[in-house]
């Protein structure tokens, strides 16, 4: 047991394990809280969380759940985003909530529903991915979440389809009596050439302080295709820890949008698995930072198959005594002959408080392969600024208008032109 | 035209000769020279330390810092991070001393059989003294026996001795400085060396004084279960310029040799210190068996403003070669450097790079690295580029490109970037690949054997590295990674 196992944040979440009345999932469960319990949070030691210090979070008690999550007032009109007019699944405070949720009219061959309702009817389908261990170094919220998460979202398109609208996730934090703590699990698959737009979409209906994990697992089965965009802005207490795990069928393509503009904590694990021939990897994320908020973004790309092909395009901005980390791991496996994988990670720092922590790493197994990446921290570039200026506009005009056009690259080729626009709006401010 | 056959194959029967042999990759330093040795048993405790001390004639002070940092070392855990596989070390089977029984007063004096070992190495210490002007102080096993060119050192007031003799003469420069850079409690590896540190070099510039020559080192392990441990001191005072050469080889032999060492460097205000290495330690034969741990910490520090100290490093050898030759760049307008070619074959490890520690104003630094894996051997970068808060206008560079030879190696690259400062600007860029076909088609449409074709793009893949180095090194340098890359293609 390390110092932190004992801390007031892993005591507060041993109280509530959930009673799902299936006794495989039961089991899984206390296995899970057992195996969280003995190891607590991780420790900065342990170089997963190298730049993410977890000794303010473990000091912390929070609520499991929220048991008026039903009751809450929420506008969820407020957070409509433009484009985004499909099938739409909302989450405040961690529940479900069917009264703001919009699933009458599923297109064809998509299931969208949550995961309690699943598990209710039928839990036999979905014991293998709830119930496997993925022991994996320093994923102590990994175990929380396997431990104590009832909901989340279980969205499956079937083979072929190609549902055109887009399926929008909603996950609201809203005002509750004292610090809530909430557990989502997803779990999303894709039949074989099936295609899917997906937003999911991370916001906060008034101040609060909550914490929330969610692991999601995403299955994209052979020719899938999905642009998922994901658009997090969290209160600006609140804490937010992620992880999402994608698998890439044969001639699966992924496409995937992020934006961190909120939340005080935040971190977010992403890992691809390129595990059929050909399959295709594309993300493009921002994360800005200001005040005190700390985001850290961890991905990691494994090549596991012949002709894979990964393209990342990331960039940061730390303001005021923000800190900002992002780690791109790029995995080529032996024999994933003829991978081809491309890293850049550019950021901003534009105060003498705030910190960018930056890690690109290759690991290389097979030859056949390109692999690169670049990472660099700077400042806004003199001449731009001077330009701006000469033509009249005040510096922190001039500021501002460079560092939207900075983060505004990795938007250039989100094809929802709406979003995109609305998006892009966003980053200006 | 059946002579025209016959030539031909005879030619062909030739290079397969010539392959056959090279794909044995023959060890050409691995022999063991016969002279009695004396030495302590095996066993480390504070009783063999004091031993130690004893036979080395060390003041009460150098005893008492030995006995620190090995009460120290008790309580460190030894680190496992690198992306290395390394049999556990058993620390107490390794003896911790030994020396040539006979003490040489002069080269004249020296073991025949001991300058014959020289000679094999091409390190003829008269002729090569006299021709190439560098003085050299060859550490044979733990005890230096030879130092050249001292009187001319001498007269430019540089002081170029073995650590034990500084640690008699010169106690006072040696007790202001050692442990200065890298602390007797800074690592595992660190805390051993500064417990049982054997012998190395000690330089001192003084104030002003550009070094009237290139001053270089030759290490050898020799004795069977003898760990050596060197530690080497550089110091440039105010203004001093000085070019410091370390090569290494190793006799062969099939049981893991460790060496743990320490180097420290000290630049004063605008001193400036380049340090260069070529390492071609036994690197264990074509199934992992044997090779030489090369478990070193080197630092340099910065300590002036304007200074610049720059490490050279060409890693051919050892079974496992875990180090970080780093900078801190603590005076303003300080300059880092650090270029590194590190190849692996057959099972060989490398976990290697550099740490760049930015604190004075306007500091720069540059990186360049480059890995080359052959063979089953895995060879990692592992950087870490640090800009703290004072350190404005901060700038580094760095750039690491990896070549894959062949289906079973790898090639991996770690670089941290931690920046705190808005003004610094850090870049990084790094590249991995396979020698690309198109080049290859190209020398080979030319008539170019295969491996000359490897051997020449390999030569240009490091060339900006190689041009960094003296020029005797470099030439060395070029040979050794003909050498080891041999067998490695076809």
């Amino acid at each position: 047991m390390n110092q932190l196992a004992l801390s007031p944040f892993v005591e507060s979440q041993l109280a509530a394990l959930p009673d799902s009345g299936i006794a495989w999932l039961d089991a899984a469960r206390r296995e899970q809280l057992a195996a969280f319990a003995e190891a607590g949070l991780p420790g900065t030691r342990m170089e997963a969380w190298k730049y993410t210090g977890l000794r303010a979070l473990g000091q912390r008690r929070f609520a499991t759940g929220d048991a008026q999550a039903a009751a809450r007032e929420v506008d969820v009109s407020a957070f409509a985003l433009p484009g985004v007019d499909g099938p739409r699944l909302v989450f405040v405070n961690g529940a479900f909530r069917a009264d703001l949720s919009a699933l009458d009219s599923l297109p064809q061959g998509v299931e969208l529903r949550p995961l309690s309702q699943a598990l209710r009817e039928d839990a036999e389908p979905l014991r293998f991915l709830l119930s496997r261990h993925e022991p994996e170094q320093g994923d102590a919220f990994v175990r929380l979440n396997a431990a104590l998460a009832d909901d989340g979202v279980l969205l499956k398109v079937a083979a072929g389809a190609k549902p055109a609208a887009p399926v929008h996730l909603l996950f609201l934090g809203a005002p509750a009596e004292g610090d809530v703590a909430w557990h989502l699990r997803h779990l999303i698959e894709l039949g074989e050439g099936a295609e899917l737009s997906l937003v999911e979409h991370h916001a906060a209906s008034g101040e609060q302080r909550h914490l929330g994990t969610a692991c999601a697992d995403i299955v994209l089965r052979d020719g899938a295709v999905l642009h998922h965009a994901i658009f997090q802005d969290a209160a600006e207490g609140a804490s937010l820890i992620r992880r999402s795990k994608l698998q890439l069928g044969a001639r699966a393509a992924a496409t995937l949008h992020v934006l961190e503009l909120g939340g005080a904590l935040v971190r977010h694990d992403l890992q691809a698995e390129l595990v059929g021939d050909g399959a295709h990897f594309t993300t493009r994320g921002v994360f800005k930072v200001h005040g005190r908020q700390h985001v850290d973004t961890q991905l990691a790309i494994r090549h596991r198959a012949l002709h894979t092909a990964s393209d990342s395009i990331w960039r940061g901005v730390a303001d005021q005594r923000g800190r900002g980390v992002f780690r791109g791991a790029i995995l080529v496996a032996p024999g994933a002959d003829g991978s081809d994988a491309n890293l850049g990670n550019k950021n901003l720092l534009l105060s003498d408080q705030a910190e960018i922590d930056t890690k690109p790493e290759l690991e290389i197994y097979a030859d056949e392969v390109k692999a690169a990446h670049g990472a660099t921290v700077g400042q806004l570039d003199e001449r731009s600024l001077f330009y701006l200026r000469s033509r009249g506009i005040p510096l922190p005009e001039a500021r501002a208008l460079l560092t939207a056009a900075f983060c505004r690259a990795v938007l250039d080729d989100l094809p929802n032109t709406a979003l995109r626009e609305h998006l892009a709006g966003l980053l200006t401010v | 035209m059946s002579s025209e056959t016959t030539a031909s194959t005879n030619t062909a029967l030739r290079d397969n000769a010539e392959v056959a042999e090279a794909l044995g990759r023959h060890y050409s330093a691995g022999f063991v020279t016969e002279i009695e040795m004396t030495g302590l048993p095996p066993g480390l405790d504070e009783e063999t330390i004091r031993q130690l001390s004893a036979i080395k004639r060390e003041p009460e002070w150098m005893t008492e810092w030995r006995l620190k940092a090995y009460r120290h070392w008790l309580g460190m855990p030894q680190p496992d991070w690198a992306k290395l596989k390394m049999d556990a070390i058993d620390y107490q089977a390794i003896s911790y001393y030994a020396a040539p029984k006979k003490k040489p007063k002069s080269l004249d004096e020296v073991d025949p059989a001991l300058l014959e070992t020289y000679e094999k190495l091409g390190v003829p210490l008269h002729e090569r003294a006299a021709l190439a002007g560098v003085a050299v102080d060859a550490v044979f096993d733990s005890v230096s026996v030879g130092t050249t060119f001292r009187k001319q050192l001498a007269e430019a007031g540089v002081i170029f001795c073995s650590m034990s003799e500084a640690i008699r003469e010169h106690p006072e420069l040696v007790q202001q400085y050692l442990g200065s850079v890298v602390p007797p409690g800074d690592n595992f590896f660190a805390a051993l060396n500064s417990a049982v540190f054997s012998d190395g070099s000690f330089v001192f510039i003084p104030k002003g004084v550009r070094c009237p020559m290139e001053l270089s080192t030759y290490f050898r392990i020799n004795a069977q279960n003898t760990g050596q441990f060197e530690r080497t001191l550089i110091i440039a005072e105010e203004g001093a310029h000085v070019s410091y050469l370390e090569g290494c080889t190793a006799p062969k032999r099939d049981e893991n040799q460790l060496h743990a060492a320490v180097v420290e460097l000290v630049a004063l205000e605008r001193a400036q210190i380049k340090y260069s290495t070529v390492q071609n330690w036994y690197p264990g034969d074509e199934n992992g068996v044997g090779g030489i741990y090369n478990l070193v910490t080197k630092r340099g520090d910065c300590r002036g403003d304007d200074s610049k100290i720059s490490w050279t490093q060409v890693e051919t050898g050892s079974a496992i070669t875990w180090k970080y030759p780093s900078v801190v760049l603590r005076g303003d307008r300080s300059v880092g450097e650090f270029h590194s070619v590190a190849l692996t074959h057959h099972f060989q490890q490398a976990d290697t790079g550099t740490k760049m520690i930015h604190i004075g104003k306007d500091t720069k630094s540059k990186i360049v690295s480059k890995g080359i894996s052959a063979g089953k051997s895995n060879n990692s970068y592992r950087g870490l580029v640090k800009v703290e808060k004072g350190a404005s206008g901060a700038r580094n560079y760095t750039s690491c490109d990896s070549l894959l030879i062949g289906k079973q190696c790898g090639a991996h690259t770690f670089p941290y970037m931690e920046v705190k400062n808005p003004t610094a600007i850090v870049e990084h860029e790094a590249t991995t690949s396979k020698i690309s076909d198109d080049q290859m088609f190209y020398c080979r449409s030319r008539g170019i054997r295969e491996e000359d074709a490897v051997s020449m793009i390999v030569d240009g893949f490091c060339k900006q590295v190689f041009r960094e180095l003296p020029m005797e090194f470099a030439v060395e340098a070029k040979k050794l990674l003909e050498v080891s890359l041999e067998g490695a293609v076809g």
